[in-house]
């Protein structure tokens, strides 16, 4: 089960890395433009940009192992780690989800002291279409803040 | 000519945090943020380390790496693809990373927190600019 607070991290503004990998152990990554906590609080959906798409579910239909990192700009972030569960085109419902995510994540960049110049292009530049929503289950959450406590399991 | 172009080297200053990805060898993938991937030459870079973590623990028993990279003039979004070679606790390329770092925890409240313990250099098997995942310029509304 995520935790409240985490789900509340999750749904942002947050910036968001899925990784996975290879039958040969090598490394994939992609950004994640916006994610949704499932009601079950043991899923989650990570929209993902559709060109990046197809190495990503090539991976997880070979060995389902995923992970997503969370981060802050405050520096607070959190690793969770998992197997795959489904991919699914997005619906109007997860669009306005992305739309969210992205002006959150613009407030919180600007909030943080980021330069208008720089934040602004960084954050509205990304697309975010056409996408797919790769669900998986999480199995451990792992504290990732830097300092002492990195790499502690949490749940 | 090494496999890195000029053209990436504002990518490495540190201004936009970078992704990195790695993998343990019972197949356990691992992301993390990174405050900067730092150019060493044409055909290597560094990354620090600080903390004892799963990044340092995966490149030691498996080498290969990718990380994402932002130029923040351009705004073009890099993959590359790397592999671990070895650790340097002194020299030129330790200094500068040391130096660096604490600029950085020093801008971001990180002071004390943030300290080089290496600079774990990388081999680059490949830099691919991604032309796919951004938006023109000219598009956006600034």
């Amino acid at each position: 089960m995520i935790s409240e607070k985490l789900v509340e991290f999750i749904h942002g503004p947050v910036f968001m890395a899925l990784g996975t990998r290879d039958e040969k152990l090598r490394p994939t990554h992609t950004f994640i433009a916006g994610a949704l906590v499932n009601s079950d609080r043991e899923t989650i959906t990570c929209f993902v940009l559709q060109s990046r798409a197809e190495k990503i579910l090539g991976n997880l239909e070979n060995n389902g192992r995923i992970t997503m990192t969370v981060g802050h700009p405050s520096h607070e972030s959190y690793q969770l780690k998992g197997r795959y569960v489904s991919s699914r085109p997005l619906e109007a419902k997860d669009v306005a989800i992305q739309e969210i995510y992205r002006t959150k994540l613009l407030s919180v960049f600007l909030q943080y002291g980021f330069p208008e110049q720089l934040a602004k292009p960084l954050v509205l530049g990304f697309r975010y279409q056409p996408a797919v929503g790769i669900t998986f289950r999480v199995e451990e959450v792992f504290l990732q803040t830097p300092g002492p406590g990195a790499g502690e399991k949490i749940a | 000519m090494g496999v890195l172009p000029d053209e990436i080297k504002p990518a490495m200053e540190g201004v936009i945090p970078a992704h990195v990805g790695t993998c343990s060898l019972d197949g356990i993938p691992n992301v993390t943020i990174l405050s900067q991937v730092y150019y060493v030459d044409a055909d290597h870079v560094a990354l620090s380390f600080q903390f004892f973590n799963k990044t340092i623990k995966n490149v030691r028993e498996n080498p290969r790496a990718v990380a994402w990279i932002i130029n923040p003039e351009t705004f073009d979004s890099w993959d590359l693809e790397l592999e671990y070679d070895h650790s340097e606790t002194s020299g030129p390329v330790f200094e500068v990373m040391d130096m660096r770092l604490e600029a950085i925890a020093s801008m971001t409240g990180m002071t004390g927190i943030f300290k080089l313990r290496a600079a774990d250099i990388y081999r680059v098997k490949s830099a691919v600019k991604n032309t796919d995942e951004r938006l023109p310029l000219a598009e956006i509304d600034t």
